[in-house]
């Protein structure tokens, strides 16, 4: 199937600990490589940021991934942060599923 | 099921098994590798690798690559031979062969080594050299001694003069070259001899008298030894050489003669294929999960290396044959494998062939198939004309086996190669059939699994609608693709008291697992709106419902309860349903959170009033989120448009619209579940004049927030 972006995970070190940035369509064939990221950082950082920004699509498995995440890290007691996606495609998804207030989302870092 | 196989696998190795984890610790030791390493399976598991059996030497360059593997996915030693020197629990080392394979499973590697102990091998090598340094004496020494020294010896040993002709062979050297006596040999032109074998170099290569040692050697060239692969042309036996060449110089320094030791490798060599041959097997058949697929897996997975061509049978109960797959080098030979499945009765003879192999559970091989034998099995002069073309020169089939129940047989068969079969690739297919054997019912049962959870699924949706006074109701409901793990979506509509609950949703999750929870969804639906009349409340009654159980149970819902013309309804992470009025597309009701999600959720209803000759569609984001292909989503703007102006319509004729515009964008099948329910007020001439009034009085109990059309599209 074509893909208009391709999905791309991005790492950079942040003050706290690590930003994933994700660009694409998180769906059920990309979810399993951001879950795959997360876990490996998982082993060390503290606090983690994942920019969904260029986030162009989202499915439910995709949002299940994020409430997922959201839950271990209270859990595990370490931090995650949101960044909101500027693509409607995507937002709407978060605003439709109440995602938008109930799931961590702060600001930008660079905005 | 990968560790179903692994361990299958594990148990009946032929080579030491030793698999570990991401963090470098044993989570597998199978019998052999306890009895080359000393040390007991109970005593290892946990315990890292590099304290077991890597030198110290070399544990931070195992680490390393370890650690660059997992960051990087770079694995340099992956998947291919290595040598090195191993650790035994006595703290001795010994040289081992190895062939590292990385396997995925659920995000998490493991890494598993097949070993082979190479003690022995390099035990025998120091007892040849002594030999041939005897050897070395004996030809400056008495004849005599040469002879009881060479004549001993079980390596074939021969001295070509410059001509190539030989001037002395060892009794195994006689043998080995395939005649009765020496002074046969003696009288046989070089020429003749070389040409009664194909030869092929460990590359695959063709080789020709010029490559031989001995004659490089006389042409005044350095010769490393060769390692050879021979098919005798007459007999079909199969051996691996290893020529080493060595000038015999008269007083002068001239060459007189060469020597060559001919080391028969055969076992060695196939040994090695064995295990690499098994390794790649273990990781071809854990690859697809997929029933036709697996069973190609298998097929391919002996061709070329262990036969030109390879056929899978799979016998039912009764010994029928089922399905077949069949795999040979050359794609355009396979049509004739086809044309003489036609021959082939399904229902086989218990006496002969495969019947047999089915009603014995035992291997059967004929190591040569002459003429006569095709002859007597054609049925027609076609059949004999396809047999005699596929050029079958050696046969054999074995059971694959399942416990005590035989699933089918693995057949293999040499032709053009002209290789005989014989005992070694017996006990080879067999091992390969014992794995393919797992790998199939695996697949089975996952393909019958997945189809168990769609026809599941598929049960819950009603089967046919109720009837709605002054309402005409159509659905659709189009399952993801074969094979997709994504389910869930459902709908359903029943009665409570004088009104009609309406809901449509979302599971997210795989198979059985969805499905269950769809059905505790609906369950919990329909219990709950015999005492709850709000749609909201009947919302969070779901949610709370969904966050009691223990692994995350997330699901999209909109639930709508009718009661004559006014719907109220409430939606938790669903995409809000369209009103058609006239030539307006309206969304309606407002966005509440997904149910069984969030910590703090609230939802809220909201009242509709629904006009003669209106229509609603509810549907799920398999819709909207439909690609086409160049990867453009349905998206709601088109669904709105294809729905405008379809108010008045029959709701049969809205759903055909919709499933139309769909089909028409989408290539191929959709990737997601797909569901809508379209609910059109009929017009009706008794139709109740002013309902507002009396509908809100009726829904007095609901946390209602208003009467919304919701904004227009």
């Amino acid at each position: 199937m074509v893909r208009p972006t391709e999905f791309k995970i991005t790492q950079r070190a942040t003050e706290g600990g690590v930003s994933l940035k994700i660009t694409g369509e998180l769906d059920l064939s990309t979810g399993p490589a951001l879950k795959e990221s997360v876990d490996r950082l998982r082993r060390g950082a503290t606090e983690l940021t994942v920019d969904l920004s260029d986030l162009m699509f989202m499915d439910s498995t995709g949002l299940r991934l994020l409430i997922e995440l959201d839950q271990r890290a209270k859990q595990e007691h370490w931090k995650l942060a949101l960044v909101r996606p500027k693509y409607e495609t995507a937002d709407a998804v978060l605003r439709a599923t109440g995602a938008d207030k109930a799931l961590p989302f702060g600001e930008a870092p660079n905005s | 099921m990968v560790s179903t196989l692994a361990e299958f696998i594990r148990d009946r190795a032929y080579s030491a098994v030793v698999s570990m984890d991401e963090h470098g610790r044993v989570t597998a030791w199978n019998p052999t590798a306890e009895a080359i390493f000393g040390r007991r399976r109970d005593d290892v598991l946990g315990r890292t690798v590099a304290e077991l059996i890597i030198p110290e030497r070399w544990r931070a360059a195992h680490r390393e690559g370890l650690r660059r593997f997992l960051d990087t996915g770079e694995g340099p030693a992956l998947d291919q031979p290595l040598e090195m020197q191993a650790l035994r629990a006595d703290g001795t080392e010994f040289p081992v062969e190895f062939t590292i394979s990385a396997l995925q499973d659920q995000g998490q590697w493991s890494f598993h080594a097949f070993l082979r102990d190479l003690s022995a091998r390099e035990e025998a090598d120091r007892e040849r050299e002594r030999l041939v340094e005897e050897l070395h004496r004996a030809l400056r020494g008495s004849e005599r001694r040469f002879e009881a020294i060479v004549g001993s010896l079980g390596d074939a040993i021969t001295i070509r003069d410059r001509d190539h002709r030989f001037v002395y062979a060892n009794p195994a050297a006689v043998a080995h070259l395939g005649f009765d006596s020496w002074e046969e040999l003696r009288d046989t032109a070089p020429d003749t001899i070389m040409s009664d074998f194909l030869v092929w170099g460990e590359d695959g290569r063709e080789i020709g008298m010029e490559d031989i040692p001995s004659v490089r050697i006389l042409r005044g060239e350095e010769a490393a030894p060769l390692l050879i692969r021979t098919v005798h042309r007459a007999t079909g036996v199969e051996r691996w050489n290893l020529l080493k060449a060595a000038p015999l110089a008269d007083e002068n320094g001239d060459v007189e003669a060469t020597i060559t030791i001919i080391e028969d490798v055969t076992e060695q060599k196939r040994a090695e294929q064995r295990t690499a041959f098994l390794a790649r097997a273990g990781a071809v058949l854990a690859s697809s999960l997929d029933y036709g697929q697996t069973l190609r897996n298998v097929a391919e997975l002996a061709v070329p290396e262990v036969a030109d061509w390879c056929a899978v049978d799979l016998f039912d109960e009764d010994g029928d044959r089922r399905s077949v797959a069949v795999a040979h080098v050359d794609p355009d030979r396979l049509s004739l494998a086809e044309e003489l499945r036609s021959y082939q009765p399904d229902q086989l003879d218990p006496d002969q062939g495969l019947g047999r192999v089915f009603r014995t559970g035992e291997p059967m091989l004929y190591r040569e198939v002459p003429d006569a034998m095709l002859v007597a099995a054609a049925i027609d002069e076609r059949h004999l004309e396809l047999l005699r073309a596929v050029g079958l020169r050696s046969a054999l089939a074995v059971p694959m086996r399942l416990g005590q129940r035989i699933l089918g047989a693995l057949t293999l068969v040499t032709s053009e190669s002209g290789r005989l079969l014989d005992e070694f690739d017996v006990q080879l297919a067999e091992q390969v059939a014992a794995r393919a054997a797992v790998a199939i019912e695996n697949s089975r049962l996952y393909s019958q699994r997945s189809s168990i959870a769609r026809t599941l699924q598929q049960s819950l949706l009603p089967e046919q609608l109720p009837e709605i006074p002054g309402y005409e109701l159509a659905s659709v409901y189009l399952p993801a693709m074969e094979g997709s793990l994504v389910g869930g979506d459902f709908y359903d509509v029943w009665p409570v008291g004088e009104s009609w609950m309406i809901i449509i949703g979302d599971v997210t999750g795989k198979g059985v697992e969805a499905a269950a929870l769809t059905a505790l969804v609906r369950h919990t639906m329909r219990t709950a709106s015999e005492f709850l009349t709000s749609p909201a409340e009947l919302l969070a009654q779901v949610d709370r419902t969904l966050k009691h159980r223990p692994a995350l149970s997330v699901c999209t819902a909109l639930c709508l309860r009718l009661n004559e013309d006014r719907a109220t309804l409430a939606v938790g992470g669903h995409p809000l349903p369209l009103y058609l009025a006239g030539e307006s597309v309206t969304k309606v009701g407002g966005h509440g959170p997904l149910l069984g999600a969030f910590t703090e959720a609230a939802w809220d209803d909201v009242t509709l009033e629904l006009a003669a000759g209106s229509t609603l569609v509810a549907y799920t984001d398999g819709i909207t989120d439909a690609v086409d292909e160049e990867h453009r989503r349905f998206g709601l703007d088109r669904l709105c448009e294809a729905l405008r102006g379809l108010g008045e319509r029959p709701a049969a004729e809205v759903v055909g619209c919709l499933t139309g515009e769909l089909a028409e964008f989408q290539t191929g099948a959709h990737a997601d579940d797909t569901a809508a329910i379209v609910l059109h007020r009929l017009r009706h001439i008794d139709a109740p004049e002013s309902v507002a009034s009396r509908a809100e009085s009726g829904l007095s109990g609901d946390r209602r927030t208003g009467v919304s059309h919701g904004q227009t599209h």
